[in-house]
């Protein structure tokens, strides 16, 4: 089909069926999901720009009455949405966007959590971690929390920008990741529960907490609401029976001051209507 | 050095300003490690390690790069013996990762030093063949260790004045080489550059071929399949003696290597054999049904 050269080239390939010993297959993969990594990066930002929540019904087809009921009753009480990339951090880089955005608008809270980051900080070298990085990241994370005290961020504008930088953004994710798995392993009498047999707190860190891209589950972020005392609203928008979308709370009967959305595999922000608030 | 490097890279860029407080932290040489950036590039580093006392490795001192990504430390730096050492290759990419079977994960909270001391802890552990590393006979580590000594790095003179002068009690393990043992057992290092084929041993591979099966190669041919199979194989070998399961398929070994010419001979020859152990049980089973036509004719 493609011309004289490639046919004479494949004649010559010893076994056929696409097996080419001369192509490594594990490098073609994983340039594969580099290239679909890529592709996302280049098309989502990381936070995105508020939207109006109504675009919502046009992403799913007509004749599907479970998801246009359920945006349906999420547009009586929320208004705009804001995407996050789906890099396997939407979770923690979402929450800590709306958060750091809620943070803009209240000093004392931002007071607050600067003392819980504090605090943070030394309960983490005293569970173990390396200090020297531990540091690193928390004074990283520390310059981008005065910069919302100093007022140098201090619209939405800036805070896209300071969260779409990938070195900075990527800090605030890891501070969030640690300080999740170091609630975790404090508390983890009680968390160790929620795990398969034979695995360990440390062990579960280690590999679903702490390492960028990793998707977040419940117990994510249970810990990370309880760490640092914040309460999220989550809405699922998924299959399950009936007109309205699924609502949590973390913790439990909490105010929240995050709204999020939850379809599948992805989490994006959620923003009241104002008459709402 | 490190005021060359502000007038060279970006201060707001995380990563820069992460390796100018590793290269601070590290700047004093001590008894087991030193490393530092090259001049003119902060994301390349030079290494010296000391082969740990009382191991095959001791008295050897060895060389190398480290590589560190622009998106250092939310990604992994990679590393490259120079230092002919027996058990890692040389000039061959090897990348840190946590012990499990996540070989992608790194840490964002691990560090230069951090890889540092997991090169000193993992030099005694075994090989096993599977992870860039190399299965050398103790004779020839030692051999290595003490020509180890004279090895001389083009670009930073001879290894040998690089680290700190060993105190005069070498008995007592210091605690930078209890924290590489630690290191050792969470963290491994997974080859990158799986483009050049190595030659390395294969254990017993004959012996227990036939007896034990391995879920990460069956016997489905699909050549695409087994390359990829091919590659859990060498990150969860640990697993192995989970896997032991009733059906009888051919097993390669956990100590076969990841592309190594000897493996891809393996999986051709236990190939044949499942499929001459096929041929003999149906001419059995031929024979079987021709005699019974036989015996069957003869009784009418």
């Amino acid at each position: 089909m493609e011309g004289p050269s490639n046919a004479e080239s494949s004649s010559k390939d010893p076994v056929k069926d696409g097996w080419n010993p001369d192509i490594n297959q594990d490098e073609a993969i994983i340039a594969q999901q580099r290239q679909i990594e890529k592709d996302i990066a280049d098309s989502i930002k990381l936070v995105g720009d508020k939207m109006d929540l109504s675009f919502l019904l046009s992403e799913y087809p007509d004749e599907d009455d479970v998801y246009k009921n359920k945006i349906k009753s999420l547009l009586k009480k929320y208004h705009l949405l804001r995407r996050t990339r789906p890099d396997g951090n939407c979770f923690f880089r979402g929450f800590t966007f709306a958060y750091f955005e809620y943070l803009i608008t209240d000093a004392q809270e931002l007071d607050r959590f600067i003392d819980v980051s504090n605090k943070i900080k030394d309960d983490l070298i005293a569970l173990g971690f390396p200090s020297f990085t531990i540091e690193d990241i928390h004074e990283n994370f520390m310059n981008a929390l005065n910069s919302l005290k100093t007022k140098e961020v201090s619209n939405e504008e800036q805070l896209l920008n300071l969260f779409n930088e990938q070195g900075t953004s990527d800090y605030l994710v890891v501070f969030m990741r640690l300080l999740t798995s170091g609630y975790l392993q404090k508390n983890q009498e009680f968390y160790s529960s929620f795990l398969d047999s034979g695995l360990t707190m440390k062990n579960f860190c280690s590999h679903e907490v702490e390492p960028l891209n990793k998707e977040s589950d419940h117990i994510h972020i249970i810990a990370l609401t309880s760490a640092i005392g914040v309460g999220v609203c989550i809405n699922y928008l998924d299959r399950a029976q009936g007109d309205q979308v699924t609502v949590h709370y973390f913790p439990d009967n909490c105010d929240p001051k995050i709204y999020l959305l939850y379809r599948p595999g992805h989490y994006d922000i959620l923003y009241l209507r104002k008459d709402d608030v | 050095m490190t005021s060359s490097f502000a007038s060279q890279f970006n201060l707001r860029s995380p990563a820069v300003k992460r390796l100018m407080k590793e290269a601070a932290e590290l700047a004093e040489p001590t008894e087991d490690y030193y490393a530092q950036p090259l001049e003119h590039n902060l994301f390349e580093w030079h290494f010296t390690v000391r082969g740990p006392s009382d191991t095959d490795f001791a008295g050897g001192l060895y060389h190398g790069r480290i590589i560190l990504p622009t998106e250092y430390p939310m990604k992994p730096p990679s590393i490259i013996l120079l230092t002919p050492n027996g058990r890692f290759e040389v000039s061959k990419k090897i990348c840190l990762s946590i012990s499990g079977h996540h070989p992608e994960s790194w840490q964002p909270s691990w560090s230069i030093r951090t890889a540092l001391l997991a090169i000193i802890g993992f030099m005694p552990t075994e090989s096993r063949g599977a992870i860039g590393g190399l299965d050398y006979t103790p004779e020839e580590r030692r051999e290595l260790a003490t020509k180890s000594q004279t090895w001389s790095c083009s670009a930073c003179g001879p290894i040998k004045s690089l680290l700190k002068d060993r105190s005069e009690t070498p008995c007592e393990p210091s605690s930078d080489n209890q924290e590489a043992k630690e290191l050792a057992k969470q963290i491994r290092f997974k080859e990158i550059d799986s483009g050049n084929t190595n030659q390395r041993t294969i254990k017993d591979s004959e012996q227990t071929m036939d007896k034990k099966n391995d879920e990460n190669l069956t016997m489905n041919s699909d050549s695409t399949n087994i390359e990829t199979r091919r590659r859990r194989i060498g990150v969860v070998h640990h697993d192995h003696s989970a896997t032991e399961g009733s059906q009888k398929i051919p097993q390669v070994t956990p100590s076969i290597s990841l592309n190594s010419p000897s493996y891809e001979a393996s999986v051709q020859s236990s190939r044949t054999r499942l499929s001459s152990y096929i041929i003999v049980i149906l001419i059995l089973a031929i024979a079987f049904l021709l005699f019974r036509r036989i015996f069957l004719t003869d009784s009418e």
